[in-house]
């Protein structure tokens, strides 16, 4: 096995913060990047809060900066390093690892990095080959490119929370953000198609993000059906629940693919939160193997189930018959039986499911685990990748705070050991009124302790 | 936007062949929008996607799936039996022409017909081919049948979406439509290809990839991973909002026009000068009820008193409509969003300022049609999209004669062989 990684050589300076950013630059440090997270722990900043209060601690535990699990899955194989950007003496180290950067990725509001000479073009000053990432919530251009946003609002500006759910109900919406972990993508592939362009031309670019219009991007072809056919979104039997009709309402395609029947969610025995499968028959033919999966029920003989528009009409009954065969059996051995005879079926399956039950996810190493120097030995996601020529697996667990501080200073950017502690002492890489007893993997703490007493 | 002109895009040098169904037609896209030639492989008679509606105007033909036109836009296409030896001769010779392969056949169909990666290989070393299949080329899965909403069981996005017990009794988990579940993995597919340009750029190598849709949308789910590794919690879906181990959150909230606004509770974390802001546009409605009092620059009144600061938004949401609630609340540095629709986004003149639509020309139409598609600005190349998808075998004559060199002989007897 090859231990090359695609994206090795590669350089990326991570300003982001939150998730889409830092999702983006999982994946890429996962694909072999170098990925410099920088980051300042001052009580009240975005990254001291990153890493403290959004959870993942195991229970029982006091937060503190370096046992988020959250944190620790969202920013593996990166470094860590702090850096007071707004200090001048902090400002001259950015300038020197922009000069050696390929990337710089960002996901603040729009106008911020340019409020503190960090715009594109200052940037390009400095490093003009640079690939230079903005991932805002409405994109630098257009009159609202101030407007602030998070994954749940990208997803309900979109049109992606107005697609999820049943009619005549509320929205269902997304239960999670489904927008950080996309926009994340939309940055990793602006990356990386301006990489390859880079690679042929030598130039750099600015690449303006807009993770809401990413969102409008993934709602299929309801901007077309509109556009085209003039056909509103807010009607009868939209959004169609699990299916991909709403029996009695006007028989429309709803983007989900072909409309068929059946298309739906079904209880399965268990009788728990996800015991839940889920059936669809693309065609009369695997209908007909799912009566035999059924074991030929005498209400499935009836006509009216014989063809796709019968089955979409009387979706009721045929839904409430087939969800008295699915409650006689555990969702997987369902699934598996009809699988096998040619039916479509799969089990829903929650996080606990997906690591403990899951046997492809298990079979294909999904999952690794690493070990954590505060946290332990836990379950990591591996990309969805495996690829021939290259290591696609997760290689870290998110970074300790300034873990890194050393190897990217004075490895990188050839500080001295006198200098690199100076800037511990003049608070460039370390608050002053931050306690430094928790990082005892940051010896210049102490020392830069005993420095301050003496003065 | 700028509106200089290039004649290249991000990707122009790029040559992908695309036999990719409804799974991968998006990378596709999203790769043709950006310069490269992505020509895309149908059996003859059309791939089964334009079969797919809603249609032009509600009259179902292969030649007006707008589900088609949105998935292959700025791709060309020819039709090509590979389950016969000239068709597969005729791939064979593209494959020597081109970059990338992208396709998503079940696993081993393929190389069944003499054209897997290794076959590929040895016509092109530096091939790079990405394999996109619902579970990935092997595993017990591996040759299990899918569809978009079994993605989404099975990878854990019905398990997190739905509704609270108060809202909608018994309800099931929730997949949301729209295709998702092959976007998600039509973007990896488009990661693992651009790595993979860039290690055949520093190496000269080229390599397959397999990437299963499955383990992309298991991926795609936040912190529910995290959450099972700290503390075994199973997450409880909550209406519009967060799945979460613990109560719901107040998430979004209906307006006067019946609409819904995506918004955060008030509480602990509302700083006092920010609680004044959105204070003083609700009294634009004289709804602040004493909300512009000075005892609320008091940090821990406002967290004392969250409850009350939290009745008194949702009186005043309520009576205004969800835009307005919106770009009120945006003013006063609230990151909340309407919960909208295409029609609401059509309209939103932000967007025209982004110039994220594109009016494609039809010519059998006579017609130009309004796409989305500059999602990001780049500044030296823009996405944008270069025709509108193909139709069926419209370029076979260019392709095959023109850039292979089959006379147009040659291709009417593959024509009568139902080879193209």
């Amino acid at each position: 096995m090859t231990e090359q990684r695609a994206l090795q050589g590669l350089r990326v300076l991570d300003l982001s913060w939150v998730r889409a950013g830092p999702w983006a630059t999982r994946l890429l440090g996962a694909l072999g990047a170098q990925v410099i997270k920088v980051e300042w722990p001052a009580p009240g900043s975005q990254h001291y809060t990153g890493r403290i209060p959004f959870a993942g601690q195991e229970s029982g535990e006091a937060p503190n900066l370096n046992n988020s699990h959250w944190f620790a899955e969202v920013n593996a194989n990166k470094s860590s390093i702090t850096l007071n950007t707004g200090t001048p003496a902090g400002r001259e180290l950015l300038k020197q690892l922009l000069e050696v950067s390929d990337v710089l990725i960002e996901n603040y509001r729009s106008g911020v990095l340019t409020r503190w000479g960090l715009g594109y073009e200052a940037i390009a000053q400095i490093n003009p080959n640079i690939i230079y990432v903005s991932m805002s919530s409405m994109g630098h251009v257009g009159r609202d490119n101030t407007y602030s946003g998070m994954g749940p609002s990208h997803q309900a500006l979109s049109g992606q929370t107005f697609l999820s759910g049943l009619p005549d109900a509320p929205p269902a919406g997304w239960g999670w953000s489904y927008m950080d972990d996309t926009g994340g993508m939309y940055g990793a592939m602006c990356v990386l198609a301006a990489l390859h362009h880079r690679n042929r031309t030598g130039k750099g670019q600015h690449v303006d993000l807009a993770q809401v219009a990413v969102g409008v991007m993934c709602t299929g072809a309801a901007v077309l059906d509109n556009t085209v056919n003039h056909r509103p979104a807010r009607r009868p039997g939209y959004p169609p629940g699990n299916r991909a009709h709403w029996p009695g309402t006007p028989l429309l395609n709803n983007y989900r693919g072909p409309t068929v029947a059946p298309h739906n969610s079904y209880r399965t025995a268990g009788g728990g939160y996800n015991d839940w499968c889920v059936i669809v028959c693309s065609n009369d033919d695997e209908w007909q193997k799912l009566v035999t999966v059924m074991g030929d029920p005498i209400w499935a003989k009836d006509a009216m189930f014989g063809t796709v528009l019968g089955r979409l009409e009387n979706q009721e009954e045929m839904d409430r018959n087939i969800e008295g065969w699915t409650v006689t059996l555990d969702k997987y051995d369902l699934s598996s039986r009809c699988q096998e005879a040619g039916v479509r079926a799969m089990p829903v399956q929650s996080a606990a499911d997906r690591v403990e039950r899951d046997p492809q996810l298990e079979e294909r190493g999904n999952f690794i685990t690493l070990d954590h120097p505060v946290m332990g030995p836990k379950v990591y996601q591996n990309p969805p990748i495996r690829a021939s020529e290259s290591l696609t697996t997760s290689w870290s667990p998110g970074p300790l705070i300034g873990q890194d501080n050393r190897e990217i200073y004075c490895g990188l950017l050839g500080l001295s050991e006198e200098e690199l502690r100076e800037r511990y002492v003049d608070g460039t890489l370390w608050p002053k009124d931050l306690p430094s007893e928790a990082y005892s993997y940051l010896p210049e703490l102490a020392e830069v302790n005993d420095a301050r007493q003496e003065r | 936007m700028t509106s200089q002109s290039y004649s290249e895009g991000i990707l122009g040098d790029l040559r992908v062949l695309e036999l990719a169904d409804e799974k991968g037609q998006w990378c596709g896209k999203l790769m043709a929008d950006m310069g490269a030639d992505v020509i895309k492989i149908e059996p003859p008679g059309g791939a089964p996607e334009r079969r797919i509606g809603p249609f032009y105007q509600d009259q179902p033909h292969p030649e007006r799936s707008l589900y088609f036109w949105h998935y292959n836009s700025s791709k060309r296409g020819i039709t090509l039996d590979i389950e016969k030896d000239t068709g597969r001769d005729v791939l064979r010779s593209l494959v020597a022409t081109a970059d990338i392969v992208l396709e998503t056949f079940p696993p081993g169909y393929l190389s069944s017909l003499g054209l897997g990666y290794e076959q590929l290989r040895s016509i092109n070393p530096s091939i790079i081919m990405c394999s996109l299949t619902p579970f990935g080329q092997n595993g017990p899965w591996a040759q299990y049948q899918t569809a978009d909403i079994l993605q989404m069981a099975a990878g854990g996005q019905m398990a997190m979406c739905g509704y609270d017990e108060e809202d909608v009794p018994d309800a099931p988990p929730i997949a949301p439509g729209g295709g998702n579940a092959w976007h998600i993995g039509s973007h990896f597919a488009f990661i693992a290809i651009g790595a993979a340009l860039y290690q055949r750029h520093m190496t000269g190598q080229g390599q397959h990839l397999d990437v299963s849709i499955h383990e992309c949308c298991s991926l795609n789910t936040q912190q529910s991973i995290s959450a099972y590794r700290a503390n075994g919690e199973t997450l409880q879906r909550h209406t519009g909002g967060q799945a979460s181990a613990g109560s719901r959150q107040t998430s979004q909230s209906m307006g006067k026009d019946g609409k819904f606004l995506n918004r955060q509770a008030l509480g602990v974390r509302t700083p006092p000068d920010r609680l004044r802001a959105l204070a003083e546009w609700m009294n634009t409605y004289g709804m602040a009820d004493d909300l512009l009092e000075e005892k609320y620059l008091d940090p821990k009144v406002i967290a004392d008193r969250s409850e009350h600061l939290n009745d008194v938004l949702q009186r005043c949401l309520a009576a205004v409509t969800a835009e307005e609630a919106y770009h009120g609340g945006q003013k006063a540095r609230y990151p909340w969003g309407e919960v909208r629709t295409v029609e609401e986004i059509l309209t939103d003149p932000h967007w025209d300022d982004r110039g994220l639509w594109q009016e494609v020309e039809h010519p059998e139409l006579g017609q130009r049609l309004k796409y989305p598609v500059a999602y990001a600005l780049f500044s030296a190349t823009p996405i944008s999209i270069s025709r509108r998808a193909p139709l069926i075998g419209e370029h076979n004559e260019e392709i095959l004669c023109g850039e292979l060199g089959m006379s147009r002989a040659e291709m009417s007897v593959l024509a009568e062989f139902g080879v193209v």
